[in-house]
Parts: C-alpha cells; structure tokens; sequence
C-alpha cells in the first residue's frame, strides 16, 4: 500500500469537510465549556472572597451558569452532528463499494468468499463509521481544548501555561501511545486464541449430541478451556500495558496541576500576579486533565478501524483491478444494439460450442490470506461440448470434480484456461469473451448452486430477471415450473416478502423459484447448477425430468444433478471423474 | 438493563471478588479526593491571603504530590485488577453456558444455534465494557459520590443540600425520557436494522445480479437504501442522545449553580475561601461517577444483553435429556448382544408430536430403514434411541438376544428380560453403538484426528478404502495430517458423512449402528458403497438402522418403519 491507511480511508469516506469542522468546532465548544466554568468559578470564588460589591461579580456569576447549561446543548450538537458526517461517509463508501464490485470481472467475484464480503460490508462498514465518530472526532476536539486550556493559563501566568501544556500533552500522548500499543499487542496475541476458541466452541455446540455419544466431549471442552486460558493471558497483558498508562497520565495531570499551582504562588509573592488569579491557574488544569480520559479510548479505535479499513479498501482495488485481457481490441458488437433495448432479445437460436475446454476454479483468496494452505485447484476438460438449440445434457460427477467451475465458464463468467468457447452470430462463430456482456447474459444464463433469493416480495425477485414482466407473464412461469398454486394459496400472493424476515421458503420451493427466475430470462441458453439440498424425491424427479426432456423449455439446457433417476431424459449425460477429467459415456 | 444482575453473582463467582474489591477501591478513591481537595484550597489560600511562597507551605505540596501519587496508583491498580477480574468472569460464564448447551439434545427445537453461536463467541466478550468500566463507575456512584457529599455537608451544608436536590433528578428524568423514547425507539430500531440488511442482502446476491445482468442496475437501490438507513439511524439518535443531554447538562448547571451559591456566600462573609475552594473541587467529582456511568451505558448495554441471554440459558428449564439428574442408574446392559425395542414413542414438539407412537424392534443382523416425510420425526426418534431425549410417552426396551425375533411383542412378553433405557447409565449405552447424523461435526484438527480413533494405522486404511473416504485423503494437500474444520480445509457435505461412516466403521464391536441419512450428498458411485457397507454391518451382526429418503436406500432394508406425526391440538 502507497499511502498511509489513514489518507486513504478518509479518502474513501470522503467527509464533508464543513460538517467536520461544525463537528470539532462545537465538540471543542463542549468541553471548553467544562473547562471555562472551572476557570470562571475559581476567578468568581477567589474575587468573592475580597468582599467587592456584588455588582462586581455580576458578569462573572452570568459567565458561570451560562457556561453550566452550554456544556450539554453543545455536546448534543457535536454527537449528532459527528454522527452525520460518519453515516453519510459510511453510505459512500457503501456505494463505491457496490460499484466496484459491480463493474469488476465476475471472476473477481465467483473467486471471493460469501463470509468474507458479508464481514466486510457489515462489521467492517461500521468499524469505518467508527473511526470517525469515536477515534479521529475526540481526539481533534481534546487536543483543541487541551491547547486551548494550557493557553487560558498562559495567558495568566506565561510558565504555568508551559508546564500544563507540557504535562497535558504528554500524559495525553502517553495514554494514547500506549493504549493503542496494547490493543495491537492484544489484537496479535489474542486473534490466534480467539479464533482457537470460536472454532472449538462453535464445533462443540454443533455437533454435541454427536461428541456425547461417541464419548469424546469432554476433551473438547477441555480444550475450549485451554484457549480461553490462552485468550485470557493475552488479554491480560494487554490490560497490564492499559493500567500503567492510566497511572502513569493520572500522575502527570496531577503533577502538573501541583507544579503550576507552586508557580502561582511564586509569581504572587513577587508581586507579578494578582491573588485572585492563583485558584485559576489551579484549578483549570484540573478540569482540563479529565478531557484526557477520552484519549485512549480513541486511540484503540483508530487500531480497532485500521484492519477493518484496510481490509474494505482492499476489496474496492481489488474490484476495480482491470484484469489483464487477453482481447484487448474494444469489444465488437456482435449484435446490433441501435439503442438500449426496453424488453430484452431473445436469442433461441444460440448455439454454444466448446472445443478442448479446459478451466479451473481461482484459488480462493480466504483460505490464503489467513494463512491456511492455498485450495487446491485441478484443471477440468478437456471438454468438447457441441449445443445447438435446443439439445440438453445433464453434467454429472462426485462433489469437487469441477461441475460448477465448467458451467462458470461457460457462462463466460471464469476466463477458460485454454480452450474456446463460441456462440454463433451474424457472419459465424464468436468467442463469449467478445460479447458484450450485456449480449452475453441475455444469450446465456447461468443459475448458480447458491443462487440468491433476495429479501424482497416474490414479484421483485422474478421481475430481476424480467423488468418489464405483469403478474400474469410470471404467475404463467409460475405454473410451469408447479409454484403456481403455491402462489395463489399466500395470502399476499405475488406480494409476499420472502426472505430472511419474511416468508421462509423450503428448498424444493427456492429451487422452482430459481428455476421460474431462469425461465424468465427467455436466454436461449440455460446454465442450471442444482444444489445437493434433502428434497423429496419423486417431486425433484419430476422437476430434472421437465427440464431434460424439453416440455418446460424449449431452451438449451446444461443441468448440473445429483438426482440420477431422471437421465434417461437427457440428450446427453456428461460424468465428470473426481480428478475432473470427462468419463467414457457409459 | 439492570445495573447489577445477582445471578451473575451466583453464577460466576470471578464477579463477587470484583465486586468487593472495586468497593474497596471506591472508599480509597474518596478518601485520597478530598484530602487532595482540601490540601490543594489550604495551598492556593496560602497564597492568596499572606503571599505565601512555596517553601512556606512545603508541607502541604509534599502531601498534596503524595495524594496525586496515591491517587495514580490506586487507578492503576484497580484498572489492572477489574480486566483479570472481567477475564475471569466471561470464562466463567462461557464454559458455564457450553456446558449447559451441551446437554441438551436437539438445537432445532425452539432454539436459535446462530445466536447462541453469536452469544458465545463475540457476545461474552461484551462483558468486558460493563465489568470494567461501567460496573466500577456504578459502584463509585454508590461510594465516592454520597462520601463526598457527606464531607460536602460538613464543609458547606449549603452547596450539599443544592446537590442533594439536583443528584435524584438526574437518574429520575434519565428514566423519565427513557421510557417515553424506548418504545419509539424500539420501532425505529427495528427500521433501521432491516435497511441495513437490504444492503447486505445486496451485495451479499451479487453474484446472482451479474449473472442476470442487473448488478449495475441496483447501485442507485443501494445509494437510497443507504441515505434512507443514515436518515433512520440520525432520527434515532436525536432521541437516544436526549438521555445524556439531561445528563450533562444536570451535572454542569449543578456545578455552575453551587459556585455562584459559594461566590455570594463569601460576598457577604458568610463563608471562608479556604472551605469555598475546597466545595468547589469536589463539586465536579460528586457528579463525575453518574456521568461517566452514561458515557459507558450504551458500551455496558450490549454486554449485560448478552450476559441476560447467557444466564437466562443458565436458569432455563432442563432440556429434557433422557438422563435426569438423581435418577438411580440401576439397570444392568445385558453383556451380549441386545436388541432394542421401541414401544408407543412420542415426543412432544412446537405444537405436534413427532413421532406420534413410534414402535419399531431391531435386532442383530437386521436392517431396519426408518421412513416418512419431513417432519414426520425420524431424528427425534434416533435422538430417543440413544438415550438423548427423553419421550414423553413410551419407552425403549433393551433386551439380550437371544435369537427368538417376536416382532410387535407385547410389553409383557419382554419384559422378564429387558431393561429400560432410562435405567441405563448412557455411556455405558453409547459405547455399543455407532451414529452418523445428517452432518456429522468436522472438528478443527487433522483429519487424523477427526477419526477418534488411535488404532493400528493398518485399520484405519482399511476403514478408510471401506468407506471411500481414501479417495478424499488422497485429494488432500497432506493426505491425514491436512487440518480440517473451522479455519482449515473445508469438507465438502458428502465428504463429512464420508467421514461419518469411517468413524462408525471404526468403532468396530458397535452392536447398533444408526445412519442418519447416510447417501443425502453422496453421488451415485458413492452411495454404491454405502450400500455395500450397510451390508457389510449387516453380516458383522450388527443391528442397523438407516432414515432413508431415497428408494435405493430404503431397498436395502430387510424392513421398512414408517413415522408418522400427529398435530396436537391442546397446545397451540
């Protein structure tokens, strides 16, 4: 990485720079509302003490309770204005995220890991939302008022104001030196143990009753134990490191206050500064030490924000990577595309040709950024697949042989390793890759194995694959893939949010739903991955059965099964072999 | 939230330790506040009233530096002591919780495994926030601020009364504005949570949005979800900040108000500097513990939620494990080989019974498959079998064989020489069978290690080439030793049961083997040799037992059960 993290993530959450300043502005306002009424109220007290006429303090006295109720209203302010500034930079980043990863390859996409993306954009987003509100903003508005304390003092007694600034300044660097050093340190030696023990605990609630029965839980939970102990001491250390540092910043403020005060004194006796001004120089630093107390606190969550940066900033350059491309001519339009099209084209006569592929999945980045070994990855092919409109194979093999690496490819949505994969077009035969990918995914569609429902009413997901499609066109694809009764029978119909914390849906009724979604595509070329879910077989029989002999589509179609029954239907079955290699018919 | 949960007290012993300690620390604090207090106005008076230099008043600097010193350290020690403490504690509760969730047999009945996953894992850890910095403060809000006051009272009674009066509005309207915006609050929570999980839902379909075409289509959707969700949460925090506005706005004006009181006291001579500064420093620390438990409130919040759900678990009723504590074990397991006789079992669960009088016998070399729809309660019906779960109705007989096979026999006919499950101690059960659920756990260890099993390595070979599991090891980066599990290489479903069925091969004089399922991920060459192994079970003289849903299983099967669950109408 070029630049500083920092730099970078302010970059990416690009702050409104007024509304920051408001943010330190009034925060600074705040707590030099704390610190004023310490120093108003030592003057008023001290000058009291002299018996003048009360009209004398009167300004003083109007100073103190206006100082008393500002604090409040002005710390209220700072927060909710701080608060902005973090969420609309949060909803930035959001979207230039979304962005990225929209406008990347999709093979950047197929080859990141579901956990990984949901952990970025939740818990990552908010630790860089964080960053904001509860490192950068204390520790811009305690550093202003500290200055800001030091120099009232200054301004009554010039050495004073030194020895409280140098004393503040140094227990507040302390504090926060040290507080962030021991939350790496605890971050580095608590993150093996950590991980240790959500593994083992996760493992053990998970298959309990398994342990029990084959007599080996007590182990287990031995061993749980045993990384708590590791977590603990890490922990522990950590906190030793914390403890010093709060002693070590308490003695400084307090000394200092100790120092100054001397000082006052001094200066008195010589005649260079009025009594009065004594319990000022005193008292202020006192008020001001407490404003230290916000530090370390921030300075853990700059430690805490970094990995949480670095990490989403990652993901956007990788994203926005260009992948090195091996057809660097400008995309020929292969069809004519004279303007946007409203409804999308159908392509029925695609024909998708295969010769000597052979491709292979991108070693998946998790496993070798947390150090694991690097997934292996086995060549698939060579594959000569010939699919004129119309034909539909069923592609079979053992988990792991590859199924789902050759239907990405085909569904250009992995580079092939070597091989060509073409789809005909006005004057013959181009190669996927130069399709435009808009061209590309209306020609060929590909339903994933994990394939996502998303959480919305039923007619949204449809209508992803359909914009312009009315209720009647998807309860008829409805029908034909047999949900059309199961539609009609919800109270909400078409309506119905399904979803996580909406309608649950089986997985016989997620994969109709996919199935209906594909349909709807109207691509000529249907690319469907059937996940290995516990369904009921003789309706999932039916289901393979529909889509291999042709009555549900006219469609080609490349079925990746698990469900053996229905392969008489098929013009063709593929067996992969475990190595990946194409098994003799047969 | 409650300040202080007692059954945290009983549950996790760590935190009655800390708790009396962090007291201890508080009436320290006090003490060395106003001796520091009092030494620093006698100093600054000095001053102000005789021009004293500094030497004249050495000794008051030289204790007041000592307080400081004292002070320092006490902050030290007790920031230092309530993180071991707070260590303690979450490992106290945590072992606790694992413990008590281990006990109970089925994670689908009414309980949620993510959060409870969630819980153990990030949610203890919480706890950290609220036992070492909100639990302190609390806990000086009980010492140090009545303390001072009571010096207050004998320096000033004047300023003690002012604060006495302010001190109970501030929790009193803290609670007042708490209830009138929790509920609003509440429900814009709930708002604000489920546009964030749009966007999550987005990003998280990504792949399927590429690959209908749509990605691009969907970025302005996740501009508005995210404008939408900032103005939701801004309009949350307006109110949630209400509560700390009272808060420090209290403590500020209460401060402000008794310097003017102090001021126009000395004014008319009722009153000495030296007692007014003192009052005067003190003021801010009276207010500063209260304040302080706000700023940590919300930090402690999530901590104490997760601590509640933790000893609520703790608290729960006992999972109805077919082993009840106290119950006399007497029943002896037949030394030889037994067969297992199921009579009228129905086990209870949200609103039917699944299974609803389940009778099935299982004898030496016979292989029973267990058939029926989702739901219908094949797994509860194992879990019954291995003496995890308790029946509500029925019971399971076990009896030595002794080659007779009265299939449907009456209780009466088995009973002279059977024995009840529930008398049985269940390990002494468990070491006689071998299960392999729907997904058998991958622990984070070797693959080796996965197999419980320190046998010859001839054996395991042998095991491994029976099962088909060799085939996976030799795809493996190293072969046994490749680390599996969480963090580790990740096993495919059919290869965990893969592993499933080596482990129950492993366990070689199991007289029961139960298979949940066993073919669900498995190819078809795969489930070949699956059948081929319940075969071998079989001729070992083994009783096996398999929930099949596919034909070719259910074939295999000298006999088919069927289970059937009945809606129970007097719940729900």
């Amino acid at each position: 990485m070029s630049r500083h993290w920092l730099v970078r993530a302010l970059r990416a959450l690009d702050p409104d720079p007024r509304r920051l300043a408001l943010a330190v502005l009034v925060g600074t306002a705040a707590l030099g509302s704390a610190i004023g009424l310490m120093a108003t109220s030592a003057w008023l007290i001290s000058r009291a003490a002299q018996q003048p006429p009360v009209l004398y303090l009167q300004v003083a006295i109007v100073a103190t309770r206006a100082l008393g109720i500002s604090r409040g209203v002005l710390r209220y302010t700072e927060r909710l204005v701080g608060h902005d500034v973090a969420l609309r930079g949060v909803t930035t980043v959001r979207e230039r995220l979304y962005r990225a990863l929209a406008e990347a390859d999709p093979a950047v996409i197929t080859g990141l890991r579901r956990g990984d993306l949901l952990a970025r954009v939740g818990g990552d987003l908010d630790l860089l939302a964080d960053l904001v509100v509860r490192g950068l903003l204390p520790i811009a508005v305690t550093l202003t008022s500290l200055i800001g304390g030091a120099a009232l003092v200054a301004l009554v007694l010039p050495e004073a104001g030194a020895v409280v600034a140098a004393t503040l300044l140094l227990a507040g660097g302390l504090v926060s030196w040290l507080a962030a050093r021991s939350a790496r340190q605890a971050e580095r030696d608590g993150d093996r143990a950590r991980r240790e023990l959500s593994a083992e605990v996760l493992t053990v609630l998970d298959g309990a009753a398994e342990l029990r029965v084959a007599g080996v839980l007590a182990p287990r939970l031995a061993r749980a134990a045993a990384a708590e102990k590791d977590l603990g001491r890490a922990r522990e250390a950590a906190a030793r490191t914390g403890a010093w540092s709060l002693g070590v910043a308490t003695l400084a403020t307090g000394l200092g206050t100790v120092v100054a005060t001397a000082l006052a004194l001094t200066a008195t006796a010589q005649g260079r500064l009025a009594p009065v001004w004594i319990a000022v120089v005193a008292l202020t630093p006192l008020a001001a030490a407490e404003a230290v107390g916000a530090l370390p606190a921030a300075a853990v969550q700059l430690v805490r924000s970094r990995g949480a940066a670095e990490r989403v900033l990652a993901l956007i350059d990788t994203a926005a990577d260009p992948r090195p491309s091996e057809h660097p001519q400008p995309h020929p339009p292969v069809y004519p595309q004279p303007h946007p099209p409203l409804h999308p084209p159908v392509h029925p006569q695609a024909h998708l040709r295969a010769q000597a592929l052979r491709c292979a999945h991108p070693a998946t980045r998790g496993t070798a950024d947390r150090g694991g070994p690097p997934e292996r990855e086995h060549p698939v092919g060579p594959l000569t697949l010939d699919l004129p409109p119309g034909r539909r194979i069923a592609l079979i093999g053992p988990s792991g042989s590859g199924k789902s690496t050759v239907l990405l490819t085909l569904a250009g949505m992995l580079p092939p390793r070597s091989g060509a994969i073409t789809v005909n077009a006005e004057g013959g035969p181009v190669p996927v890759q130069d399709l435009p990918e808009d061209a590309l995914r209306r020609t060929v569609h590909l339903t994933a194995e994990d394939a996502h429902l998303f959480t919305t009413t039923l007619r949204e997901n449809l209508r992803l694959a359909d914009p312009f499609a009315d209720d009647e066109a998807l309860l008829e694809v409805l029908d034909r893939v047999g949900l059309g009764t199961w539609t009609r029978s919800l109270p909400q119909g078409l309506d119905t949010v399904i979803g996580s914390g909406g309608r649950d849906v089986s997985g016989g009724e997620r994969r109709r739903l996919l199935l209906a979604r594909a349909l709807l595509t109207r691509a000529g070329v249907l690319l469907i991955d059937e996940g290995t879910e516990h369904l009921d077989p003789r309706s999932a029989d039916e289901l393979v059965r529909t889509l291999l002999d042709g009555s549900l589509t006219p469609a080609t179609v490349v079925l990746v099964t698990h469900q053996l029954t229905a392969l008489d239907a098929a013009d063709e079955v593929i067996a992969l072999s475990a190595a990946g290699e194409v098994l003799p018919p047969g | 939230m409650r300040p202080l949960d007692p059954r945290l007290l009983r549950h996790a012993r760590a935190s009655r330790t800390h708790i009396a300690v962090t007291a201890v620390f508080g009436v320290g604090t006090t003490a060395v506040v106003v001796v520091q207090a009092l030494l620093l106005a006698q100093v600054i008076v000095a001053g102000f009233s005789r021009a004293a230099r500094p030497g004249e008043v050495a000794g008051p600097i030289a204790a007041l530096s000592a307080a400081v010193l004292v002070r320092a350290g006490l902050m030290a020690a007790q920031e230092r002591l309530a993180h071991r403490a707070a260590v303690r504690v979450i490992a106290q509760l945590r072992a606790a919780v694992l413990a008590r969730l281990t006990r109970s047999p089925d994670l689908a009945a009414g309980r949620d495994a993510a959060a409870e996953a969630t819980l153990l894992t990030r949610g203890l850890d919480g706890l950290e926030g609220y036992l070492t910095k909100y639990l302190p403060q609390l806990l000086l809000a009980a010492t140090l601020t009545p303390g001072l006051l009571v010096v207050i009272l004998w320096q000033d009674p004047w300023s003690a009364l002012a604060m006495a009066i302010t001190l109970p509005l501030i929790p009193a309207f803290m609670a007042l504005i708490g209830w009138s915006t929790q509920s609003l609050a509440a429900r814009r929570l709930v708002s604000m949570q489920r546009l964030g999980a749009q966007v999550l839902d987005l990003i998280t379909g990504l792949p399927t949005l590429h690959a209908l075409g749509r990605a691009r289509a969907q970025a302005l959707r996740v501009r508005e979800v995210g404008e939408a969700y900032r103005r939701a949460t801004m309009s949350t925090l307006r109110l949630a900040f209400t509560s700390s506005l009272v808060l420090e706005s209290f403590a500020t004006l209460s401060v402000a108000l008794v310097a003017v009181g102090i001021g126009l006291r000395l004014v008319s001579g009722r009153m000495d500097l030296e007692t007014g500064l003192a009052v005067l420093i003190l003021a801010p620390e009276v207010y500063l513990p209260l304040r302080l438990v706000g700023v940590h409130y919300h930090a402690a919040a999530d901590g104490v939620a997760a601590a509640e759900q933790a000893l609520g678990i703790l608290d729960g009723p006992v999972p109805a494990a077919a082993s009840p504590a106290g119950r006399l074990r007497s029943g002896r397991l037949p030394a030889g080989p037994v067969s297992v006789h199921g009579r009228g079992i129905s086990v209870q669960r949200r609103g039917r019974r699944a299974p609803d009088g389940l009778s099935l016998d299982l004898y030496p070399g016979e292989v029973v498959a267990l058939i029926g729809p989702n739901g219908s309660g094949k797994s509860t019906a194992v879990e019954v079998l291995l003496g995890l779960r308790a029946p509500e109705e029925g019971r399971v007989l076990l009896r030595a064989h002794d080659g007779s096979r009265p299939h449907r026999a009456g209780d009466g006919e088995l009973e002279p020489a059977a024995v009840d499950l529930a008398d049985v101690d269940p390990q002494a059960w468990h070491q006689r069978l071998a299960w392999v659920p729907q997904r058998p756990v991958v622990l984070p260890d070797t693959l080796e290690a996965n197999l419980w099993f320190d046998g010859p390595r001839d054996q395991r070979d042998r095991a491994a080439a029976l099962t088909g599991l060799d085939a996976v090891v030799t795809t493996l980066p190293e072969g046994w030793q490749t680390r599996v599990g969480h963090g580790g290489h990740g096993l495919s479903a059919g290869q965990r049961q893969l592993l499933g069925l080596t482990r129950a091969v492993l366990r070689q004089d199991a007289e029961l083997v139960i298979l949940d399922e066993p073919t669900a991920h498995l190819d078809v060459v795969t489930e070949r040799s699956v059948l081929r192994l319940i075969g071998y079970w079989r001729e070992r003289g083994a009783a096996v037992l398999v929930i099949a849903h596919r034909p070719t299983l259910a074939a295999q099967a000298d006999r088919a059960v069927e289970v059937g669950a009945r809606l129970e109408p007097s719940l729900t």
